[in-house]
């Protein structure tokens, strides 16, 4: 509870360090907003010539997308800045955290906040909104509470997943490319659903690292697009389970990575 | 031009270093050409003649659009950035290089030393592995080369000037997103302009990013030949002087600027 | 040459001495990649790789007792930081034994950063876009800091560090020396027992400077702050230091008090005579002759050779002398002979 509220006031002054660059707000939510708008379009323009994409249509597709962008938005709000934290080793911030009396965790989550976040919610919510309307859905309370779920699973996991490669940047000092393969992984996700693309894949993003369940899965079950006949239909309900896995996971390699931070010296 | 060997160099040590990351850009270039030959593969099976184009042809867009971007994902802007926020911009002034051909030898050095160290590599794997076509002969072969040169220098352009917003703006990280998104989308990166509806495509054709992939791309897969590649070669040769042009016209005026504010 | 570890320091009238820091045969290794030349052979890096092990710093001792005011030098890369940064908890110990107030820094972590206090002369651990004032409350709730204390503290930085000039503006608008000013006052905000600075002085104007040396001065004193202080600028040792050590190569090659390294290594004297004439060179009996400008000579000695006075008389029989100086060698002069491992000690070179 202490931890919590600590964490709240590093939150807070990062607030107030972000409010300082006004200017940069408005060229990034025009910014994220344009950028989503154009990858809209891409596959905007593919269903526009095919009809349809593996049996996806474009408001299932916009679901899809848009499910992704609002466990992502969550993440990128206060957590984006830890693919930055190769930054804070080399330039010895994070030599600060060491050696306050506190959580070294806690207070690099708490240290920087991002407005970008703010564009992906409003888009996510419009686009969920409009295809929620165009497709007709009407979800009981089970699926609105898995649908929170969800989306609190998918800024779990993308944090995770982006924490973990950061941590690489303990052992080999960067950590950016990695960083950007998981965003990679993330776009193709994203704009596509996963059984579009061949076995290996799918497994690599389901078993190994597991965004398909940012959106893919969820939106299975949320859009009735369960095929309870093949046999991995489970799939499609665990995403808080992988969400709480990954979280375990995750605090084992952090630990892993300040031994071997405070042993080395990197 | 002893400049540019030097940046390769340096980009080369700068990179070996850090081999981790070697592997991993292969990696990424290896899942980017996997994911878009599976997206045409599955589309071509649902609506085949909707390509306008084989699937061989499409397929060798798409893994080619890959392969070109892992070496034509440099640019000045983040140089420029960088250095107008830490204030090192002023040590660049000082030089008695000029600047243009500064970041115009850096840039094209990294270009190299990733052409050289990342794309041959994957080149083969897009090759061996995701039915890369080869040009079907050495005339279109050396129109690609001519035409790649020229798209290289549109979008060095185009990053140069989105650089000299930074010296201007002071961060452009936000735009940035917009602008890299909007260009591999008019430069039909991963879906090629033929596939666009009437309205965009008008839009597209207009503009000068197609010259950075598109058409050499087109050039290559042959659906440009003759006069029409010639045509499409010009219209990138406009291009890349006329962005010449503005990119120093935009920087004396910026560069004017810095030193009366001070940087 | 190297000295031996001389690690007694007197203090006067203590019923008790307390060990505050204390150290014992304390080894911090590293491993480096080692780099390549040549083109075939960085590409192999990119296949396989070869590690050396770097001793930081290689089996020292010291202990620095409640009070004392210590300063650390050394050339880059001789092992200041990572000493620093063991006794701070960042980073575990290849072997040894390290002890702060009783505490093992990195195994009771949060207890010892509660009683520690440092500032990192290049960096800042304020907030860089918020006012001062809001980063000292925030450390006041991070350390646990009673509000009392908070206020009594925050008029103490008052009176010396004039904290009410800049306490609301945001760091990144402040000069550098109220900046370190600053960091001093939150690197102390919470009363530690020990305070390190790591080269607090860099690129300070010398007023600034005058006035953290002061302060540092007073806390140490009335406070009883025991303080690590690593710098290059043998100013800020010799204002303020009553103890030096120096490490070169992950070694302590000095401890000891300043008057004992002039003692025992500042041999050299150098007589300044001004003429009243222009009068040719010459060479006087044990001494050489090292400068000569205008009517002015230097002459350089070992004072365990000869006297001042006899060279003077010397000296002044051969020509008339209007005005003379000795001149002792700065203690930076001393430092860089220790470092190369020529210094003369007094035992070497008995009368």
């Amino acid at each position: 509870m202490d931890t919590l509220r600590l964490y709240f006031k590093l939150i807070r002054i990062s607030m107030q360090s972000r409010l300082q660059y006004r200017a940069d707000f408005i060229t990034g939510v025009i910014g994220v907003i344009v950028m989503n708008v154009v990858n809209l379009g891409l596959i905007g323009i593919l269903v526009n010539r095919f009809v349809h994409l593996n049996g996806w249509t474009i408001w299932e597709l916009v679901f899809l997308y848009c499910l992704w962008l609002l466990g992502h938005s969550i993440f990128s709000l206060f957590f984006w800045h830890i693919r930055t934290l190769d930054d804070y080793l080399v330039q010895g911030t994070f030599d600060q955290f060491l050696i306050r009396p506190i959580s070294p965790f806690v207070q690099f989550l708490g240290r920087e906040i991002q407005y970008y976040g703010f564009a992906d919610v409003l888009f996510g919510v419009l686009g969920v909104s409009l295809a929620y309307a165009n497709l007709g859905l009407q979800w009981d309370w089970t699926k609105w509470v898995f649908f929170i779920l969800a989306i609190v699973s998918g800024t779990l996991i993308e944090t995770t997943l982006t924490l973990m490669l950061a941590c690489l940047a303990f052992w080999t000092g960067r950590s950016r490319r990695a960083n950007s393969l998981l965003m990679q992984l993330n776009v193709m996700i994203q704009h596509y659903p996963v059984d579009i693309f061949g076995y290996t894949f799918r497994v690599i993003v389901t078993g190994l690292i597991p965004v398909a369940f940012m959106n893919y899965y969820p939106a299975l079950m949320l859009l009735d697009k369960i095929d309870r006949s093949r046999d991995w239909w489970w799939l499609s309900y665990s995403s808080p389970v992988v969400a709480l896995a990954l979280v375990g996971i995750t605090a084992g390699v952090w630990r892993l990575a300040l031994t071997r931070y405070t042993s080395s010296g990197s | 031009m002893k400049i540019f060997w030097s940046f390769t160099r340096q980009a080369f040590h700068n990179t070996v270093i850090y081999r981790f990351e070697f592997w991993l850009r292969l990696v990424s270039a290896f899942l980017w050409m996997y994911s878009i030959q599976w997206v045409w593969r599955t589309l071509y099976t649902q609506r085949p003649g909707a390509f306008g184009v084989s699937l061989e042809q499409m397929v060798t867009y798409g893994v080619l659009g890959m392969v070109l971007e892992t070496f034509l994902d440099v640019g000045p802007e983040w140089y420029m950035a960088t250095q107008v926020r830490s204030g090192a911009i002023d040590t660049d002034l000082m030089k008695p290089l000029d600047f243009h051909v500064h970041m115009l030898a850096r840039s094209t050095g990294e270009m190299l030393f990733s052409l050289g160290v990342i794309s041959i590599p994957a080149l083969l794997i897009g090759y061996t592995l995701f039915d890369l076509q080869l040009p079907p002969d050495v005339s279109t072969g050396l129109l690609f080369g001519i035409s790649l040169v020229l798209g290289y220098l549109v979008l060095f352009h185009l990053g140069f000037l989105l650089g000299s917003l930074a010296l201007v703006t002071l961060d452009i990280r936000s735009i940035s997103w917009a602008y890299y998104s909007l260009v591999s989308f008019f430069a039909g990166q991963m879906v090629p302009l033929w596939l666009f509806p009437q309205f965009l495509r008008v839009l597209a054709e207009a503009l000068p990013f197609k010259s950075v992939y598109y058409i050499p791309m087109s050039i290559y897969i042959g659906t440009f030949t003759g006069a029409a590649a010639l045509q499409a070669i010009a219209f990138q040769a406009v291009w890349a002087v006329v962005l010449l042009l503005i990119s120093r016209w935009a920087w004396s005026r910026v560069r004017a600027r810095l030193v009366v504010q001070g940087g | 040459m190297v000295a031996s570890p001389s690690a007694t320091y007197p203090l006067a009238a203590l019923s008790t001495i307390i060990s505050m820091i204390h150290i014992e045969h304390l080894t911090k290794d590293y491993r480096r990649l080692v780099r390549k030349e040549g083109f075939l052979s960085s590409l192999r890096t990119l296949f396989s790789a070869e590690y050396t092990t770097i001793h930081a710093v290689n089996d020292i001792t010291f202990h620095i007792n409640e009070g004392e005011l210590v300063g650390y030098i050394g050339p880059n890369g001789a092992g200041k930081s990572t000493t620093l940064k063991v006794l701070s908890g960042i980073l575990v110990p290849t072997s040894g034994r390290v002890e702060v107030n009783g505490l093992v820094p990195h195994k009771d972590h949060n207890a010892n950063a509660r009683q520690i206090g440092a500032v990192f002369g290049q960096k800042t651990q304020l907030w860089w876009d918020v006012p001062v004032i809001e980063s000292l409350r925030l450390l006041r709730d991070i350390y646990k800091v009673p509000e009392a204390q908070f206020k009594r503290n925050l008029s103490l930085f008052d009176d010396l560090l004039d904290l009410h000039e800049y306490q609301n503006t945001p760091v990144r608008q402040l000069s550098l020396g109220q900046r370190m000013r600053a960091d001093m006052a939150a690197a102390l905000l919470h009363n530690p027992r020990i305070l390190f600075l790591d080269e607090p002085m860099i690129g300070v104007d010398v007023v600034a400077k005058d006035r953290l040396r002061t302060f540092i001065k007073e806390i140490n004193r009335d406070q009883k702050v025991t303080v690590l202080f690593t710098t290059h600028d043998m100013g800020d040792i010799e204002k303020i230091c009553s103890r030096i050590m120096i490490i070169d190569h992950g070694q302590i090659i000095y401890d000891g008090s300043l008057d004992q390294i002039r003692a025992r290594y500042g041999t050299k004297r150098t007589l300044v005579v001004e003429f009243e004439g222009e009068v040719p060179d010459f060479e006087a009996p044990k001494a050489a002759r090292v400068k000569s400008e205008g009517r002015k000579k230097w002459f350089a000695f070992n004072r365990f050779e000869t006297s001042p006075s006899y060279l003077i008389a010397h000296i002044s029989a051969r020509f008339p002398i209007i005005d003379l100086t000795v001149e002792e060698p700065e203690i930076e002069e001393i430092v860089r002979t220790i470092y190369r491992g020529q210094a003369e000690t007094s035992e070497a070179a008995s009368p």
